[in-house]
């Protein structure tokens, strides 16, 4: 079961990465002002799947991290908490690819 | 005792991760369905004995792919599970007053989901 769960996630570890991408644009989007609907949408929908993936393959950190950003993203932004939801968004980010990165 | 089980998730990852679980574990038969439309079909043609539904779907969502299956004489009486991310309890009591079996939430641990689906569907 391991090793066919382990081979699984070598399959998926690139749809995975994209979704933290997804993420990553919608972040990086947040403190110019420039984040659009479609752009939170997506990465609304991104940090769904994501929690409801990672935590399948033992990744029960980058779950709630994902939750986190899922619940951010769940509705129109202020303008005046972008700046502080960005660098929210960016260190979750960061610590998703590193839990992502250790999963052997 | 064998199970026929058809997993209908958008999702491929999810998809695959289920069946695994399903057919490593419990060693049920497992067939897929990568839309609710597409499931509605197999669930008539295979007759699952359960059907783990996804909610959150493009096009067809589990809640209205659930209320086509009642609504057709020959799935009506198969019973199922929503699957389903969303956490927060008035989603779950939501999902739940549809009249499913049950709830099961995502992420599921692979060892142990044929095992709650057992336990909600006294199968154990």
């Amino acid at each position: 079961m391991a090793q066919a769960l382990a081979r699984l996630w070598t399959k998926f570890q690139p749809d995975i990465e994209q979704r933290v991408a997804t993420l990553e644009v919608a972040a990086q989007a947040l403190p110019a002002g420039s984040l659009t609907d479609e752009q939170r949408e997506s990465a609304h929908a991104a940090a769904h799947k994501l929690a409801g993936t990672l935590g399948m393959f033992g990744l029960h950190r980058g779950t709630a991290l994902a939750r986190q950003a899922e619940l951010a993203l769940a509705e129109d932004i202020r303008s005046s908490a972008t700046v502080e939801l960005s660098s929210e968004l960016s260190s979750w980010i960061a610590e998703l690819r590193a839990v992502i990165a250790d999963r052997k | 005792m064998s199970r026929r089980i058809l997993i209908i998730d958008d999702e491929d990852d999810i998809r695959q991760v289920a069946a695994l679980s399903l057919e490593t574990v419990a060693g049920w038969d497992v067939i897929v369905a990568s839309s609710g439309a597409q499931g509605l079909l197999r669930a008539a043609e295979h007759q699952p004995d359960a059907i783990l539904l996804d909610v959150m779907m493009p096009g067809m969502d589990g809640p209205t792919t659930f209320r086509e299956l009642r609504k057709n004489p020959a799935t009506a009486k198969i019973p199922v599970l929503l699957l389903t991310a969303k956490v927060q309890g008035a989603d779950q009591r939501r999902f739940a007053d549809l009249g499913v079996e049950a709830v099961l939430l995502k992420p599921f641990d692979p060892l142990t989901l044929s095992s709650q689906m057992e336990k909600v569907l006294g199968w154990d």
